[in-house]
């Protein structure tokens, strides 16, 4: 096999630099000068809307797409580039697939031990399969097993050849709630604990948020913003990530004089994220609706005009009067055990968690291109 | 319904699962059925006084010779069919060979020529007197012996192979594949060790098509002077030894129920599930290897219709020219267009009742009743033709010897295809529409007559259509039932190439082919959908 795990041992895993790909027959590219590294060890999710890019730039990393220009390096060996290209069954890599893709005509060892050889072979079978828990199930075949067990099966055999990063493409999709609860927990577990690097591709926020050290949110073919999947909540960057992780309310204002807060018409927000705005400076901030409690001292005044029981919290849409005579609709969460009812006046405030300045909203062109760029922090 | 009956109406209702079907429905369902496998039973029931010396006799003597030609020919045929297949399916589905859409078709069209009219084609071509000899001298190639046999049968019959492996292979996605790459394995080790194992099933279902049809060949193997199970009934028919020949069509029958289950049997413990959504991929590159398989892919078509379709061309040409297209040739097309249409009405109008009560009414009788309604379909023609000889001789005196037998025996030969289509068509059509029918007042009767018939309407006319041509190529049964002086399109092929007038069989045979090409693009749709 050409790439191994140790071939470089400073290098990032997988690095994408300026990668583009556009299919035949399309004009948009999928893929648009993408440059990426992803460091060992750790658990990368790319998250966005379908047609994004993302499942492009998974096949891309897998080898079972050629890019257009740029290159593609795992472990410090380029794999794709100008002049250079390995074969996917080269590149040391494990594939997690959203339907499994478990070879339906042969039993649970069979699977793991493919393509596997000489006395190594039962040995490291029992080895993963240990690994990911099913250690009696070495018999059974693909169709006997529950969807969490398929999903096992395949998460062991792309482990068994030890490669260099294991890719994953929408696994959780083809599982119901429950168990995709459970499994991303398990795959966390097993993947830390045997330190693997490994990339998801997911479409689910939620998904992403809890498997994942680091995001990429990516938007035709671009990296929309990264970074951990705080960073990625608390303080989206652009519009786009602000609505697609978690809904959010967008709010419109100026930098307050003290640089930390924003002047609204909800009045002053505290702020921890502006970007280093100067005073004054419009701008549009996002306000997650976990940032506005319900709170009878609270500043803000408004009335409930919808409310959604969810168990976990109630979510409920709230007219605030703002001035002038103008109205608008914010999201609040409300802890479970409250009553609320439609049309009841209430009171809350805002928290300075949850709320960023966005960098590309149109409160003004003029601000927005002062923005520092969105600077990948750990 | 009245309640002094409810125990008894009680069981009736849960027998059918609740849904019990109109009596009339079940009466012209039952009746259909009964139609279709009332000969083949009757063969088998006749066989039973052939008389203990006989089957002795036969068993002794002529079944063991017989299974070895039958059986050797069906499985060099299926291998050769099989090989041809997968690898044509494989290169059209997953390499970047040039014109690959257009291979589909070109590859597919073999099924447009009766087999008996490729046999005819190839002695024009390398027989004692052919084309091979008169430019050669002598002909490297025999037609007349087991290969020459095993040769035009595959050649005709793996476009089944084709077709199926073909749909499975688009429909399946790269998911195994791919996943087998980043195990390590190249594009030439994932084909020998993923591809094809997952394609098992579709080879089974494709080589069951071809050895069913091997066993029912009558036509190649009497015009290149074979004997098999078929030839040696027909024969036996032919000196009036009719007990005989049915003794010998109840083993042909076994032989044909055996392949089936064990086919059905390998099915059940190989159930494949691939539900990954196709996607884009990048196609296997065949480099160097791309003449190779163009070459192979030529030589395939070349064999298979461009050396018979010429073949037919040139005496068609020939035939033309002293004037065959005369009336008596109409009338040929004529009595063919006949016989045909009116089985194809008559299938249209019997296929709705069957599929509609086993996809309303679900119950081990209308199970059953589908069933039996294929008896015909799997059997050889000459068996369907003996049972309706005798069926037609002791209980329709009236029918037996006029053309109207030739239209009972088309209908349960090929009544099946008209099921397979009309209940594509109704498995579209949801049973809430039924019962919101119901809802607005039409009886059980009225809602198949205005709802349903209409809704399935494509599907229905698609499989008469499917029906008019399976009648028009059918041989051994019109063979053995036409009325004295009554000749089809099909006969006429058969005689005048039995008596080397080719110049008089082309044009007919022409004329078959041509309308035969008509249904395969809505044959070639519905693998893809399958």
């Amino acid at each position: 096999m050409a790439v191994r795990p140790s071939e470089r041992p400073s290098a990032p895993a997988i690095e994408l630099a300026g990668v583009s790909k556009t299919y035949p027959g399309t004009s948009a590219p999928a893929v648009d000068d993408l440059t990426l590294a992803i460091e060992p060890g750790t658990i990368t999710t790319l998250l966005g809307p379908s047609g994004c890019g993302k499942t492009t730039t998974l096949r891309l990393i897998a080898g079972f797409e050629r890019p257009d220009a740029g290159s593609i390096e795992l472990a410090g060996v380029t794999v794709a580039g100008p002049g250079a290209w390995v074969a996917p069954e080269r590149r040391g890599i494990g594939m997690v697939f959203q339907e499994h893709a478990l070879f339906p005509h042969l039993d649970v060892s069979r699977n793991v031990g493919f393509n596997l050889r000489g006395r190594e072979r039962d040995r490291r079978v029992a080895e993963v399969l240990d690994v990911v828990g099913l250690s009696g199930f070495a018999r059974r075949m693909p169709h006997e097993l529950s969807g969490g067990q398929q999903q096992r099966v395949a998460l062991a055999r792309a482990l068994a050849h030890e490669p260099v990063v294991v890719l994953f493409d929408e696994p959780f999709s083809s599982l119901d709630a429950d168990l995709r609860v459970h499994m991303r927990a398990e795959m966390r577990r097993i993947l830390t604990g045997t330190g693997t690097t490994a990339v998801f591709v997911s479409h689910d926020q939620s998904d992403a948020l809890a498997i994942s050290d680091r995001i990429v949110v990516m938007r035709e073919g671009r990296i929309e913003q990264q970074g951990s999947p705080r960073e990625i909540y608390q303080f989206p960057h652009t519009r786009f990530v602000a609505d697609f992780v978690g809904r959010t309310n967008l709010l419109t204002g100026r930098i307050g004089a003290d640089a930390s807060s924003i002047d609204t018409d909800l009045g002053a927000i505290a702020c921890r994220h502006t970007h280093d705005l100067p005073p004054g400076t419009p701008v549009v901030v996002s306000v997650r609706a976990d940032s506005l409690e319900l709170d009878a001292e609270g500043p803000v005044r408004g009335r409930i005009k919808e409310t959604t029981y969810t168990g976990r919290s109630i979510d409920a849409v709230v007219e605030v009067e703002l001035a002038e005579g103008r109205t608008a609709d914010l999201m609040v969460h409300a802890h479970p055990e409250q009553v609320v009812e439609c049309g009841d006046e209430v009171r809350f405030r805002v928290l300075p968690d949850f709320v960023a300045v966005i960098a590309d909203g149109d409160a003004s062109a003029a601000a927005c291109r002062a923005c520092p760029p969105a600077e990948p922090t750990r | 319904m009245t309640r002094t009956t409810r125990p008894i109406a009680g069981l009736w209702a849960r027998a059918w699962r609740g849904q019990p079907p109109d009596r009339w429905l079940l009466l012209v369902a039952s009746l259909v059925a009964v139609v279709m496998a009332a000969p083949v039973v009757y063969v088998v029931w006749r066989s039973a006084f052939a008389g203990a010396e006989r089957w002795a006799r036969l068993l002794d003597d002529r079944i063991p010779g017989l299974l070895w030609s039958t059986l050797s020919l069906a499985t060099v045929v299926t291998a050769v069919a099989l090989a041809i297949g997968v690898a044509a399916a494989w290169l059209v589905a997953r390499t970047d060979l040039p014109g690959r859409r257009m291979w589909r078709w070109l590859l597919a069209l073999p099924l447009a020529v009766p087999p008996y009219v490729g046999a005819m084609t190839y002695v024009v071509v390398f027989g004692p007197r052919g084309w091979v000899r008169e430019w050669l001298g002598a002909s490297p190639v025999d037609v007349y012996t087991f290969g020459g046999v095993a040769f035009v049968l595959a050649a005709f019959t793996y476009p089944y192979v084709f077709l199926v492996a073909g749909a499975a292979l688009s429909r399946s996605g790269r998911a195994h594949e791919e996943a087998a790459r980043t195990l390590g394995l190249g594009p030439l080790a994932v084909l020998a060790r993923v591809t094809l194992p997952l394609l098992r099933p579709a080879m089974g279902a494709g080589g069951l098509l071809v050895a069913l049809y091997v066993l029912s060949d009558f036509g190649v193997v009497a015009l290149l002077r074979y004997t098999t199970f078929t030839s040696a009934i027909y024969y036996q028919m032919g000196g009036f030894d009719t007990l005989s020949a049915t003794v010998l069509s109840t083993v042909l029958i076994a032989l044909t129920l055996i392949i089936l289950a064990a086919e059905a049997a390998g099915r059940r413990r190989a159930r494949y599930h691939t539900t990954s959504a196709p996607r884009p991929f990048e196609p296997v590159e065949l480099g160097r290897w791309r003449s190779v398989a163009l070459g192979f892919l030529g030589v395939v078509f070349g064999l298979s219709v461009l050396l018979p379709v010429s073949v037919l061309v040139y005496w068609s040409g020939v035939g033309l020219a002293e004037g065959v297209l005369d009336a008596r040739f109409l009338g040929f097309a004529l009595n063919t267009g006949m016989v045909a249409g009116a089985a194809a009405l008559a299938c249209m109008a019997a296929a709705l009742p069957v599929v509609y009560l086993r996809s309303r009414h679900p119950s081990a009788a209308s199970v059953a009743l589908e069933r039996l309604a294929y008896a015909g379909y799997a059997l050889p023609g000459v068996i369907v033709a003996l049972g309706l000889i005798f069926f037609g001789v002791r209980y329709l005196p009236w029918v037996y010897g006029g053309a109207g037998m030739l239209v009972i025996a088309y209908v349960v030969r090929f009544l099946p295809q008209a099921m397979q289509s009309a209940g594509a068509s109704l498995a579209q059509v949801s049973p809430r529409v039924d019962e919101a029918a119901r809802m607005a007042g039409l009886a059980p009767l009225a809602v198949i007559a205005r709802v349903i018939a209409p809704l399935t309407a494509p599907g229905v006319l698609a499989g008469g259509a499917l029906v008019f041509v399976s009648a028009i190529k059918e041989l051994p049964a019109t063979l053995l039932l036409r009325p004295s002086g009554f000749d089809t399109l099909a006969i006429r092929v058969w005689v005048e190439a039995s008596e080397s007038l080719y110049h008089l069989a082309a044009p007919a045979a022409l004329v078959i082919v041509a309308f035969s090409v008509l249904p395969l693009k809505w044959m070639l749709d519905r693998y893809e959908e399958a």
